[in-house]
């Protein structure tokens, strides 16, 4: 199942819809959707048009309507939320706009986090390398409310990547970040893609952001378009 | 479960977890102090059964214990010992001290062990010896109040006897009759000189066995056929109300106050779990994204809880221990000193109570955050009110139930209590709910924002929680410091200045002239009135027993001896309520009840009594029933026979009056002349009665504090929920121009309108309480004093400003500018 000719990430027929006052809204609609191992893919959409949807589907954080969503040739759909969660743990991390980082934990044990709840050994040891390699390693004992904007999303990119996931999942993750400081952590995102082979899948609305990625899709009325890179 | 205490401990690191772990820690100490002191009392008491006797069994009689029997038990193969035990009176110069005498042959006690010290403060020691010839042993509190030592001379009756050693532990006494009436121990030898028994003496004689079952069984079966109600078998288990009940009363008394404080606590807990739960979302939310099973997650829920339950639980315990300490010191004086060491189950009881707590207050609120959807990281919206609905409060109110059971170990009470904890928390909350409302009302139609009252009407349910979690703890507190003593006041007032102070029982008919005309001499005009020691025996032509009756009180009527007296017309203070007065040309014997003596043993009107005076039986009809004033203290009777019924029986005689202070020496003088008349102090048994009174109520304010403690839980866990909005209202108004001072200010008003509400409130309630408990338990008026009401709404005020202050400083010291970056999230 998990040989190098399946794909990273595949969605299959993926449709959402939502009840609403106003009647059904379709939110996907039959996307169709393959990402191979090490790809680096943006998608791109307008506020609304359903990307952190896709985004959530992808990572079996919840369920399509119908459609079916394979995540290293495991089909996601066919499982219950607790599978899912063990699935997830350890092939996947989330980078997110809101950071959200545990603010009661220190940098170095919201690292750690992860490798704690899969009940790993050599949680501390890791997470320190992750933060130095995020660069963070003098302030792995700040809290997150000492650490700046920047600082706090370079904390989660650690987090993210501590456990090497295979593919990385990223929603908008400059969106609270200035110019500069986005720059830097996108950066470092495209070189974890690059270096550690981690497949990296990048919602946003940032079109140069985008551009950075190998393949460009634009959300549009429920399915994917291709987009120019 | 080890990554459960890391997360513990991260969570008491950011101050999460604070105000749950100390409501747990309040609400274990009060359950275990309860535990130790009623554990400790308990083994101090009742433990010792076979010891209370001082034997394996006894027969009691008020004849002077026929020599045959001893021979008789002897031949059973029985152990034997002696004991007579009467009051009588001890001077010291002018001073006089009714003490309880026991006479003992050499071998008591057959059980248990009689502890002694050669002085007051000297080592204790067991000893199987009994006081010399011409020696006595006495209680401490003998020495102190007489101002005597060992070494010196009493005297008792006609003798003279030294004091040779002081009585520590006596295995047959309970701890709360020596304050009355100090021992005095002597030797059965002495007994005959002292010239103190008579006929019609007031003397309870012991024959006490040891020895093994069947033989004691035997023996006291024949004793019985032979003697019927005449004697009276004891045995260690058995029927003996007194003591060992009323601990057990007090301990599920002060178990059901502890619950007070567990109720208040819970409160506290279920206010801060929730606003805790609610910060978690979010991290829950990342958690299962990163991978977090379900089950994890409840793993983890249960461990956390599991070790505050552990920790918290010990930290209690060693609180609640201290509380007990306290407890035992304020109790001292009636437990004496053979309290056995602490145990360990109090330790197993707090840990339970905490575990208890945190599982039904907190669990079901926590347990629901395993089901935060993982999409919340990506939808902040996702996950809301997952925490709404009403099932923590049932569990809670469950466990709150479950935990009364098992302290009143009585469904029937635990149901009645409950209902009682829930009834009050109702009104509290409907009368807070009420003013708020009303409030909200009075700022609307005003046309202005009333600052004042903005605190409040934003925020009015946490306000009224606030207002019903202190009003709690202040309603008991007034209840037990203001009102209680405000009864006492008002009892006392009513009992006239010049009511009897001084009763003189057991005068010999052939001393009647001389004590009559001693008193007189000083003024005195007393009345004395004839009295004769009865046993009943039958009910309407049936042998009656205590065997007939479940309630101990009655039981307890038909076991001992009691007074009978007769009169021509129904005394003052003395109203025939059913039935007629007899008169005089009726020759027929005739008896008048006391209502309450009447209807505890179920007799009526019409119904036929027989009595035992004396070796001879008295059967007459009960023609009447009276209600009597006990408190005017003059010398009243349960029952009363008609003239000519108790003709030719040995009689003594009795009297009560009013003796000034400053003329005590006539008791003196009057036991000098009369050695066998006891002088009963009734002022100083009022005295030592109330100071065992306040001694008890200090132990249940001390748990009524421990509730209002867990109240300003409340207040803090209720400052706390609204924390983050008044951080950031407080940044906005800043940021708007308002100074520093003018946002505390706000808070100030607030605090101050919540104590105040929840003072008067309280005040108001224990006051109605005081009303009831006046007119209907005690028929006396209550006096009704706004002071009281503003006492309370000054020391809610204080209260609640002082505690809310402190709690609710971190929000009002940060700088806008930080408030602002921060959000309201």
């Amino acid at each position: 199942m998990n040989d190098s000719s399946t794909p990273a990430l595949q969605a299959e027929a993926l449709s959402m819809h939502f009840s609403s006052p106003q009647g059904t809204i379709r939110l996907l609609a039959s996307l169709e959707l393959s990402i191979a191992a090490g790809e680096s893919v943006a998608i791109l959409g307008t506020s609304g048009s359903g990307k952190s949807t896709l985004l959530g589907l992808l990572a079996g954080l919840d369920l399509p309507t119908s459609g079916r969503v394979s995540l290293a040739g495991y089909d996601m759909t066919a499982m219950g939320e607790d599978e899912r969660a063990q699935l997830r743990a350890g092939r996947v991390g989330f980078v997110f706009q809101a950071f959200h980082l545990l603010p009661g934990l220190t940098a170095l044990e919201n690292v750690m986090l992860p490798g704690e709840l899969a009940g790993s050994d050599g949680v501390r040891a890791a997470a320190t390398q992750a933060l130095e390699r995020v660069g963070l390693g003098a302030r792995a004992g700040h809290y997150p409310a000492q650490l700046s904007g920047g600082e706090q999303q370079r904390a989660a990119m650690a987090r993210a990547i501590v456990s090497q996931p295979s593919v990385l999942f990223a929603d908008e993750p400059t969106g609270n970040l200035d110019h500069a400081t986005g720059g830097y952590v996108i950066d470092q995102l495209f070189e974890m893609n690059r270096i550690d082979g981690m497949t990296l899948v990048l919602v946003t609305h940032d079109p140069t952001l985008a551009a950075r990625c190998q393949r460009v899709l634009q959300l549009e009325d429920g399915v994917l378009v291709a987009s120019a890179p | 479960m080890r990554l459960a205490l890391t997360m513990l401990w991260r969570d008491w690191r950011g101050g999460e977890l604070r105000l749950l772990a100390w409501s747990v820690v309040i609400a274990v100490a009060a359950v275990t102090s309860v535990a130790w002191l009623a554990e400790r009392v308990a083994g101090a008491t009742e433990a010792r059964a076979a010891d209370l006797l001082a034997a394996d069994r006894a027969v009691e009689t008020t004849e002077p214990l026929p020599e045959a029997w001893v021979k008789r038990a002897r031949e059973h193969g029985l152990e034997t010992g002696r004991t007579a035990v009467f009051p009588s009176v001890v001077i010291n110069g002018e001073r006089t001290q009714l003490v309880s005498v026991k006479a003992v042959t050499p071998g008591y006690p057959l059980r248990g062990k009689l502890r002694t010290r050669a002085r007051p403060s000297g080592d204790e020691r067991v000893t199987t010896e009994v006081p010399e010839i011409g020696r006595v042993w006495v209680a401490a509190r003998l020495l102190t109040v007489l101002d005597l030592a060992v070494g010196d001379t009493i005297e008792l009756g006609d003798s003279a006897l030294k004091i040779a050693r002081v009585i520590s532990v006596e295995p047959d006494r309970g701890g709360f009759v020596d304050n009355i009436a100090p021992r005095v121990m002597m030797n059965q030898a002495d007994l005959a000189a002292t010239g103190l028994i008579g006929e019609g003496s007031r003397v309870r004689y012991k024959l006490l066995l040891a020895g093994e079952q069947e033989r004691l069984v035997a023996f006291t079966q024949q004793l019985r056929s032979e003697q019927g109600n005449r004697v009276e078998i004891e045995t260690p288990t058995g029927d003996r109300p007194g003591v060992s009940e009323v601990v057990s009363k007090a301990r599920r008394f002060l178990g059901l106050a502890a619950l007070l404080t567990v109720v208040v606590a819970g409160v506290a807990v279920l206010l801060t779990v929730r606003h805790y739960a609610e910060r978690q979302t979010t991290g829950v939310a990342v958690m299962r994204a990163l991978g977090a099973t379900r089950r994890r997650l409840t793993q983890l829920f249960i461990g956390k809880l599991l070790w505050l339950g552990v920790i918290a639980g010990m930290l209690g315990s060693v609180l609640g221990f201290a509380l007990h300490l306290v407890m035992l010191w304020f109790v001292a004086d009636l437990l004496g000193d053979a309290l056995p060491a602490p145990g360990l189950t109090p330790l197993a009881t707090g840990w339970l109570t905490a575990i208890a707590a945190l599982l039904g207050f907190a669990l079901p609120t926590l347990i629901r955050l395993r089901d935060v959807p993982p999409m919340r990281v990506l939808r902040r919206s996702l996950g809301q009110g997952l925490f709404r609905g009403l099932t923590p409060v049932l569990v809670a109110a469950g466990v709150v139930l479950a935990l009364m059971a098992w302290q009143a170990r009585d469904w029937w009470l635990t149901l009645i209590v409950f209902a009682a904890v829930a009834a009050t928390l109702v009104v509290l909350a409907a009368v807070a709910a009420g003013v708020v409302a009303g409030l909200r009302w009075l700022t609307r139609a005003s046309g202005k924002r009333l600052l004042w009252f903005t605190g409040l009407t934003r925020r009015p349910w946490t306000a009224v929680i606030q207002i019903v979690a202190v009003g709690i703890g202040l309603m008991s507190l007034f209840l037990l410091g203001v009102v209680r003593g405000d009864l006492l006041e008002t009892w006392r007032d009513r009992i006239p200045d010049d009511a009897p102070n001084q009763f003189l029982v057991n005068i010999q008919p052939d001393q009647l002239d001389g004590v009559r005309s001693l008193l007189a001499d000083d003024g005195i005009d007393a009345e004395f009135r004839p009295m004769a020691r009865a046993r009943l025996t039958g009910l309407n032509g049936e042998a009656i027993s205590a065997d007939d009756y479940r309630d101990s009180e009655a039981r307890d009527l038909l076991t001992r001896e009691f007074n009978l007296s007769w009169a021509e017309a129904p005394r003052t203070g003395n109203e025939v309520v059913t039935g007629n007065w007899w008169s005089g040309d009726d020759p027929a014997p005739q008896i008048s009840l006391e209502e309450g003596f009447a209807e505890r043993l179920g007799f009526e009107v019409g119904d036929t009594l027989t009595f035992a005076v004396a070796g001879r039986e008295i059967t007459a009809e009960v023609t009447n029933l009276r209600s009597v004033q006990w408190d005017s203290f003059k010398v009243n009777f349960f029952v009363l026979v008609s003239p000519g019924t108790l003709d030719d029986m040995p009689m003594t005689y009795l009297t009560s009056f009013y003796l000034p202070p400053e003329r005590d020496a006539l008791i003196a003088e009057l036991v000098e002349d009369y050695p066998s008349v006891t002088p009963v102090d009734v002022a100083a048994i009022l005295r030592t009665v109330r100071t065992i009174m306040d001694q008890g109520v200090r132990v249940v304010e001390l748990m009524s504090l421990l509730t209002l403690v867990a109240g300003m839980l409340v207040l803090m866990a209720a400052l706390q929920i609204t924390g983050e909005r008044r951080r950031f209202e407080t940044a906005l108004l800043r940021a708007l121009g308002a100074t520093g001072k003018r946002v505390r200010r706000l808070l100030r008003y607030e605090l101050l309108l919540i104590g105040a509400l929840a003072g008067l409130m309280s005040a108001t309630i224990a006051t109605i309480a005081g009303v009831f408990a006046a007119d209907l338990l005690f028929d006396l008026h209550y006096p009704w004093r706004p002071w009281i009401l503003l006492a309370g709404t000054v020391t809610g005020m204080a209260t609640v400003w002082s505690a809310g202050t402190w709690a609710a400083r971190a929000y009002y010291r940060v700088s806008p500018m930080t408030l602002l970056r921060q959000g309201h999230d």
